[in-house]
């Protein structure tokens, strides 16, 4: 057994002392967070209840705290009042739905948001819906689903969600002595520990609850104590749901791009002094929220596509700081910043698209060797054209409000491709490989392998054009721009838009529309700032074939 | 003394002079530089760029099968791939004479070159294939690829010929037939079209043939298992045929039904008020039963079709009734029975425990566990048929049948019809493009032409199955399908593992234990294949390092026979070459981009 490493317990005694100062609790409902250090079974892992109680709330409303006639409920206190006074839920508005096309098949009231079990239950509509959708997934040959079937089918997941916590079934807090994979119990009604539980939260007294709960929890505890999970990884899963260190790191990362930005106009020196060390804070916050996962899920953190955002943005960040501990220039955090900022603010905003939560992995995925050398060097090949991408903006900004960009500010954007490139290539290979032992061949033409060296090429275009004097800086600037449509192809597009393929473990839907407008913004933005360059090297003189200092020409 | 310095290296411009030199003076030189250029690299890159997103596209609309055949794995693709190994090979021979700031850039684009010839080495002398292995059954030696090949049988010297050949990913057509040659023969083979659902029909024609006789065609439908077909039956000089209806009962067709006798049964029932009753018997069941009312007063008989019948116990005591088309005895009472020195007595006159003993004699009935059997005979004239519905040789139902009669099976929800029947006539089975609805087997249709033009008829050539084309007197026999591979060794399943998630039925893994045979020593290894983690024969470290390695990967399972799985096998010699041309471009890149030689001073003093 590997020891369990000192940090963690360091962690949560800092992260504790942040979730005192954010507890509240509304006045006139009961206080459950004594229910929340419980570990439950659920989704193949055991997690804390409160963990439990918001992937519950998100997976039914698509939010983790509801207001429900006027009072604000967390998610705790909601499912706890589910399971411990079942009757009336049935019609309160609970489940989202927000398809459109779905509202008007069940002959719903198209502006109302949220439905009760009742109203979902007792529409012939819905009902003929989701009966279409079943037959649709028995039709398809891999039993997936798309357009409106998908989406019936999401709101059939949550009705059904919904009523696992109306009769308890979800509940499962019993320790199984019988082995570590055995399913766990819910508790008898008849248990007087239930009981309590229950007579105190009827009462609303929320102190006997918390004495309720205690028990509860020692008694728990106390059963097939070899079953349970490490009392280090409750708390610290508890802590990182409450801590949201990946908030307060795009937080922080947006201060520090608001003081690099501001000061660069003057006040040069501090202000990127403290530019600095509001990236690093930002940054070891993210590295917090990371080493967190990994801890909790034993595994590199690059499973999902939300996992992967914020490992993108985490690289991109990585990236900047070790160029600017290099060449002391501020370009490359002013890069980095809004690309992490805006993936993190993605990835924060976007609970139903991109899942948070932490899941067991497929079996395919079950290799932590492969998974933090390919996935990761894949993703931080995306990092580094992600960071190329932030400088490439800059430098045509510059352009298009008519300053010629240093030298320097096109090498920049050179060095990092060579990063991006080479992550890439090595990372493109290594999946060579790892297919080769899990699927039984090292390469054949699969989606995501293909994007991967589509991607390549396209970056490798690039480079070589620039070898053969095809374009200079400003072409490698537009390029790092333009290139980078091939790596949110390979990255989103190849699960959220192609669907096809065997990483079919993370396919997702939604989003098109955004994914296209921004691809359409870049687009248009390179246009703008060759139409601008255009101009301006008209007016001062003959194009500037190579103004950089020449990186090393193999010749 | 003299020291040995080595030569000063090249200046740029020393190397520009001596490539415009090199040139101007040899032809060799002048196709090096340009098949080397940095515009055919441009060139290269943009189009295998475009190429290979557009094909990603094509593949999400269409199928991967198509998007393999029209473009990874198309001709143009393999070309285009093939002149960007000439690029990058020229590339290199251009910055000859080679200095030391070359290395990585040799490095990598030798490394592209020798990953694309590892490539072609895996897929021309290679193969992946799979492989179902089942727990219960015995070792398997053969590995079924996935390359589609036609199989065919020489007309001259009966030799087999493997013919590489995927009717679905080219799909023949009238327009564009594909023309194969047939060995040791100068007939052709046409196939002029395709179709993904063949299915196989059987209908009746009259026929004119002396040895044709009367015959009928019958439908057979069932709403659960979605089926519908026609079975056609006809006497063949004066013959009847048998034959197998999906495992689950026989039909046969015959000149006269045969007579199948009433039998008898004999069994003594002891009936009890309290308790369920004891049968012995010989002979088969009567199907009759009874029951004792809790004082012991009325007797109550069921006949086989259910009606049922009351009487006073006291008034049918040793009197036969008749239930059904049985004859029933009632032979003793007890009001309180029980088993006294091994014999039935009663210890009271109370009816606390009331029996009676009866004996009944009648006609046996058919079980419900037995396979059916349904014998159809002709009726005189060809009109119809007769038939019989027996299980167990007994007989459920008989009855005749004529066009748009029902036939009662019985068989689950099977319903069957007759549809025609002839007085002379022969069953015919023909293969065609089912309606798209039904899931059928794909093949191509296929006729031999010979070199004046003459073709002979043409056939539908399902994949799995061997047909017959002819022509004149030349004869073809062809099978259509993938291609089987032999093995040098057996390999067998010894169990198969699916573990879960914690608490739920999602699999965690997948574990299959194999052993493998060698098939000329006996020699014999285990192996385990889980998900990341293939087995392997030899398996050995030079094995696999260098792909001469069957290599078995978990890749498919059946949740409903857990005895049961799916591996897929690779033998791949271009893997030696795969990897290490991975490895020079992962190095090579990395010298590039982050290793500068040291300047050589000189090179700076002679510019």
């Amino acid at each position: 057994m590997i020891p369990i490493p000192s940090f963690p317990r360091h962690a949560v005694g800092l992260l504790a002392a942040a979730l005192l100062l954010s507890a509240s609790i509304p006045a006139g409902a009961v206080d459950t967070t004594a229910l929340d250090p419980i570990p439950i079974q659920e989704g193949g892992r055991k997690k804390p209840y409160l963990v439990f109680a918001n992937e519950a709330l998100l997976a039914l409303t698509g939010k983790t705290s509801l207001t429900v006639e006027g009072k604000k409920m967390t998610a705790s206190q909601l499912v706890t009042s589910i399971w411990m006074e079942p009757a009336g839920w049935d019609a309160v508005p609970l489940i989202l739905v927000n398809n459109l096309e779905v509202k008007k098949q069940a002959g719903f009231d198209e502006t109302q948001k949220f439905f009760s079990h009742n109203e979902l239950a007792s529409s012939p509509g819905f009902l003929a819906a989701l009966q279409r959708a079943e037959a649709a997934r028995k039709a398809a040959r891999d039993g997936r689903l798309t357009g409106i079937d998908k989406q019936v089918a999401d709101i059939g997941l949550r009705l059904g969600e919904y009523e696992g916590l109306r009769n308890g079934s979800l509940f499962r807090i019993v320790p199984n002595p019988d082995g570590e994979t055995a399913p766990w119990m819910t508790l008898d009604p008849a248990d007087p520990l239930f009981q309590n539980l229950k007579t105190a939260f009827t009462s609303g007294d929320s102190a006997a609850f918390t004495t309720a709960a205690e028990a509860l929890r020692t008694a728990l505890a106390a059963q097939a104590p070899q079953f349970q999970p490490p009392a280090w990884r409750i708390s610290l899963e508890n802590a990182y749901q409450h801590f949201h260190p990946f908030r307060l790191a795009w937080i922080v990362y947006l201060a520090a791009g608001i003081v690099l930005a501001v000061t660069s106009l003057r006040g040069r020196a501090a202000g990127y002094t403290i530019g600095w060390v509001l990236a690093g804070l930002g940054f070891a916050l993210q590295v917090s929220g990371l080493v967190a996962r990994i801890l909790i899920a034993g595994r590199p953190p690059v499973t999902n596509m939300y996992e992967s955002i914020i490992w993108v943005a985490f690289g991109t960040v990585l990236f900047a700081l070790i160029f600017e501990a290099i060449f002391r220039s501020r370009y490359f955090l002013l890069g980095a910043i809004p690309v992490a900022v805006v993936s993190l603010i993605l990835a924060d905003s976007q609970p139903t698209a991109l899942d948070s939560s932490i899941q067991p992995l497929v079996p395919v995925l079950q290799s932590n060797f492969w998974l933090s050398t390919h996935v990761t060097t894949i993703t931080l090949s995306y990092a580094a054209f992600a960071l190329a991408l932030g400088v490439g903006h800059i430098a045509l900004g510059k352009v298009i409000l008519g300053k010629k960009p240093s030298p320097a500010l096109y090498n920049y954007i050179y060095r990092t491709l060579q990063v991006g490139v080479l992550l890439l290539a090595v990372g493109t290979i290594l999946g060579g490989v790892w297919a080769n032992y899990s699927w039984g061949r090292f390469w054949d033409w699969d989606p995501k392998e293909t994007w991967a060296l589509a991607a390549l090429l396209a970056y490798l275009f690039l480079l070589h054009g620039r070898l053969a004097g095809r374009w200079g800086g400003f072409g490698l600037a537009v390029g790092a721009i333009l290139a980078f449509q091939t790596i949110i192809m390979a990255w989103y597009g190849v699960n959220f838009v192609l669907g096809v393929g065997l990483h079919s473990y993370g396919f997702g839907s939604g989003g098109f529309g955004y994914a296209l407008g921004f691809v359409i913004l870049e687009v248009a933005f390179t246009a703008v700032a060759f139409v601008r360059h255009r101009s301006l090297t008209r007016h001062s003189g003959p194009p500037n074939q190579s103004p950089t200092s020449a990186p090393e020409l193999v010749s | 003394m003299t020291t040995l310095t080595p030569p000063p290296p090249l200046t740029a411009a020393a190397r520009k002079r001596l490539v415009e030199e090199r040139k101007r003076r040899s032809l060799a030189w002048r196709v090096i530089h340009a098949l080397g250029s940095l515009q055919l690299a441009l060139v290269l890159l943009a189009t295998i760029t475009i190429a290979i997103g557009a094909a990603t596209f094509y593949e999400s609309a269409v199928s991967t099968k198509f998007a393999q055949a029209h473009f990874y794995k198309a001709p143009w693709f393999i070309a285009w791939l093939g002149l960007l190994c000439v690029n990058l090979f020229c590339v290199t021979l251009t910055r000859w004479p080679w200095q030391k700031k070359h290395t990585g850039f040799i490095v990598t684009h030798y490394g592209i070159i020798l990953l694309l010839i590892g490539a072609v080495v895996g897929s021309k002398m290679g193969f992946e294939g799979n492989v179902t292995l089942h727990t219960d059954k015995p070792p398997v030696n053969r590995i079924t690829t996935s390359h589609s090949v036609l199989q065919v049988e020489s007309p001259s010297d009966g030799a087999v010929y493997l013919i590489p050949f995927d009717a679905e990913t080219a799909q023949p057509s009238e327009k564009r037939p594909r023309i194969l040659d047939i060995p040791g023969s100068s007939t052709k083979l046409v196939a002029t079209g395709f179709s993904h659902n063949l299915l196989e029909s059987e209908s009746l024609e009259s026929s004119a043939a002396p040895e044709a006789g009367p015959g009928a065609a019958i439908r057979f439908a069932s709403a659960t298992a979605a089926q519908d077909l026609s079975m056609a039956f006809a006497l063949n000089a004066g013959e009847g045929s048998e034959r197998d209806f999906f495992g689950l009962a026989r039909i046969a067709f015959l000149p006269e039904l045969p007579a199948r006798e009433t039998r008898m049964a004999n069994e003594s029932q002891m009936i009890f008020a309290r308790f369920a009753p004891v049968v012995q018997g010989d002979g088969g069941s009567t199907g009759v039963s009874f029951s004792l009312s809790s004082d012991g007063q009325k007797v109550t008989a069921t006949a086989p079709d259910g009606s049922s019948a009351t009487y006073l116990r006291s008034e049918i005591t040793d009197d036969p009734i008749q239930v059904g088309g049985a004859t029933a005895t009632l032979r003793e009472y007890w009001p309180d029975f029980q088993i006294i020195d091994g014999r039935p007595a009663t210890i009271s006159p109370l009816p606390n425990n009331p029996a009676i003993l009866v004996t009944v004699t009648g006609p046996a009935q058919a079980g419900t566990t037995g396979q059916p059997l349904l014998e159809m005979a002709p009726l005189p004239r060809g009109t119809g048929i007769r038939y019989q519905l027996s299980r167990d040789g007994i007989i459920y139902a008989s009855g005749e049948g004529e066009p748009a009669g029902a036939i009662p099976l019985e068989w689950a929800d099977w319903t069957a019809e007759v549809t025609t029947a002839m007085p002379r006539a022969a069953a015919v089975t023909t293969v065609s493009p089912g309606p798209e609805s039904v899931e059928g087997v794909p093949g191509f249709f296929a006729q031999l032409r010979a070199p004046d033009g003459t073709a002979g008829p043409g056939k539908w050539i399902r994949s799995g199955s061997i047909e017959t084309l002819a022509l004149d007197l030349t004869v073809v026999r062809l099978g259509y399908g993938l291609e089987v591979r032999p093995v040098p060794f057996q390999i067998a399943l010894k169990s198969f593992e699916v573990p879960r998630l914690e608490g739920t039925e999602t699999p965690a893994n997948f574990i299959a234990t194999v052993e493998f045979t060698e098939t000329a020593t006996g020699a014999t290894k285990g192996g385990v294949a889980r998900m990341n983690h293939p087995a392997s024969w030899p398996g050995d470290l030079f094995a696999n390092l260098t792909g001469i390695n069957y290599k078995f990967s978990q890749a498919e399972w059946n949740p409903q026979d857990l005895g049961e799985t799916t591996l897929q096998v690779l033998y791949d010699p271009g893997w030696l070459l795969k990897w290490v041309g991975s490895l020079a471009i992962c190095v090579g890149i990395f010298i590039m981009f982050y290793i500068r030689p040291k300047r050589d001073p000189r090179e700076t003093a002679t510019s």
